[in-house]
């Protein structure tokens, strides 16, 4: 059958949960182990974007993520 | 007969109500503003001077109406006070993980850009968003006809399929025949590449004796990177028996801004709730209504390092309203996509003239192989130069009846006679990407853009 149009929205407990693992992944992004904080970072950009998409959240927060100089 | 599926990448923001879809604008918007005033040394300078603080915009149409228009050549200029970003950047460049550059096709110094590995995300987000609407799903195997170079180009969409769970083949070092082999050998069922390119495979595999028609099991050709009239659009789907399915970026957005969906309402979705697009009188810079043909200005909601804020694109739109299409996405439309660059506009003989335009009565006749198109002065007026190759099997005679076939299609659409000359089998140049196919050879620019 072909898949036709429907708008499916997160469930309360689905939303409760992706933004509460983009709040783990933002204390994970410092961890000091390098795989853990780049898998942190890869994912929190994912989850970033998923929250974006739901029209749930929008971040700009990759300049907290790392004590680095001015751009200019 | 394939059954397309149907539906949303993100079924609430894709069809919410037209005020949420503002609100979430400005509320994206006002972080934004805050980000580059604090981050930007370009824009906060801009800002201050303009009185354009964030403190000092209070709504979307206070920033429609006062934020300044943002230039190329304000780019470059920021961008060379210390290259490669300058004062442009809102953050580091260091927390980058990409760079991708302008093609550098009109002479002009590139545009440098610079992504985070969220702005990353968000890019790949916005291309699954227009393929995911087009109906490519997990299954799919998908072969990706690009260069792979500095030219943002495909990059973005070959992330999307990843991200969406596509099998997904560069054929970045694939020559064209290549290619061919690949489609059928591999079962390949979504294309990606120009307008220009898909109708050189066509050729290809005709000259092969391949029928992709019913040699391949392609059913959606995805094309980006040049406007790509209808004509365009018909032989390209006549020629795969497939979808195509219109795209447009650019790499200071980083992305793809719209996309068509298979209810194929003669345009493309703006993708609005990443970017606020105005579309303005060329001369006195005032919005024109649904309809009214204007320049695309585009500010982007997505990216945090490189930050387009009215971007004034010189790409020539007509926007629709998002009724106009039956999907259910409460997401404007450009009609017919990208139309023409504004800085391509010229004016023959009273005039005015648009290069693509050229494109849609080329592509109504199969047998044109490739063209080229001139304005140039013969006898003190101005002349425009329409060199058609013909496909190599046809005969002198036929030749000839289509040269007088394309200069009164060309009369019809264009209002203005072309001369028509025939190049032979191969004289004229072939593209993948950006292709060339005007120029103004006139000894003075009598035609500037208005």
């Amino acid at each position: 059958m072909t898949e036709q149009y429907q708008i499916i929205t997160l469930s309360t407990e689905e939303r409760d949960r992706l933004q509460r693992v983009y709040t783990d992944l933002l204390s994970l992004a410092g961890c000091e182990v390098p795989a853990v904080r780049s898998a942190a970072r890869a994912a929190l950009a994912q989850i970033a974007q998923a929250l974006n998409g739901q029209g749930l959240a929008f971040d700009l927060y990759s300049q907290d993520l790392d004590e680095t100089p001015t751009p200019y | 007969m394939y059954n397309r599926p149907r539906g949303y990448w993100n079924p609430t923001t894709e069809t919410m109500p037209r005020d949420d879809l503002r609100q979430w604008q400005w509320q994206k918007l006002q972080a934004i503003l805050r980000h580059v005033y604090a981050g930007s040394p370009f824009y906060r300078r801009r800002m201050d001077e303009s009185g354009c603080r964030p403190e000092d915009i209070h709504s979307l149409d206070e920033y429609c109406r006062r934020f300044p228009l943002l230039t190329r050549e304000d780019i470059t200029a920021a961008e060379g006070e210390a290259p490669p970003f300058g004062s442009l950047a809102a953050i580091s460049p260091d927390l980058a993980m990409r760079y991708h550059q302008t093609s550098g096709s009109t002479g002009q110094p590139p545009v440098r850009t610079f992504d985070t590995a969220r702005d990353w995300a968000w890019a790949a987000d916005m291309w699954a968003i227009g393929l995911y609407g087009m109906g490519i799903r997990p299954k799919d195997r998908a072969a990706v006809a690009f260069g792979y170079g500095l030219f943002i180009g495909f990059w973005g969409l070959h992330y999307a399929l990843e991200k969406i769970g596509c099998t997904t083949i560069a054929t970045g070092s694939f020559d064209s025949e290549k290619r061919i082999q690949l489609l059928i050998d591999q079962g390949i069922t979504v294309l990606a590449c120009t307008p220009t390119y898909a109708l050189r495979l066509a050729l290809t595999a005709q000259q092969m004796g391949v029928d992709l028609r019913r040699d391949t099991q392609v059913r959606t050709v995805v094309t980006s990177g040049e406007p790509r009239p209808e004509a365009t659009k018909l032989a390209i789907a006549e020629a795969f028996d497939a979808f195509v399915g219109d795209t447009a970026g650019m790499t200071e957005a980083a992305t793809i801004f719209m996309f068509e969906c298979p209810e194929e309402p003669g345009g493309a979705h703006i993708i609005e709730t990443d970017y606020i697009e105005e579309v303005l009188d060329p001369e006195t810079h005032e919005p024109v209504g649904y309809g009214e043909r204007g320049v695309r200005v585009m500010t982007s909601l997505g990216r945090e390092g490189i930050c387009m804020l009215r971007y004034w694109t010189n790409d020539l739109v007509v926007k629709l309203p998002f009724s106009d299409c039956t999907c259910g996405r409460t997401w404007d439309l450009y009609q017919g996509g990208i139309q023409g660059r504004h800085d391509d506009m010229r004016k023959i003989r009273g005039v005015w003239f648009v290069p693509s335009m050229v494109e849609d009565v080329v592509r109504a006749f199969p047998a044109i192989d490739e063209y080229q198109c001139e304005l140039t002065t013969i006898d003190a007026l101005d002349t425009l130069v329409l060199t058609i190759e013909p496909r190599p099997d046809l005969s002198p005679a036929d030749c000839e009846s289509l040269r007088m076939q394309v200069a009164l299609a060309a009369k019809r659409t264009l209002s203005v006679t072309p001369r028509v000359e025939l190049a032979n089998p191969g004289q004229l140049p072939r593209f993948e990407m950006k292709a060339r196919r005007f120029r103004d050879a006139r000894p003075v620019a009598a035609g500037e853009p208005a």
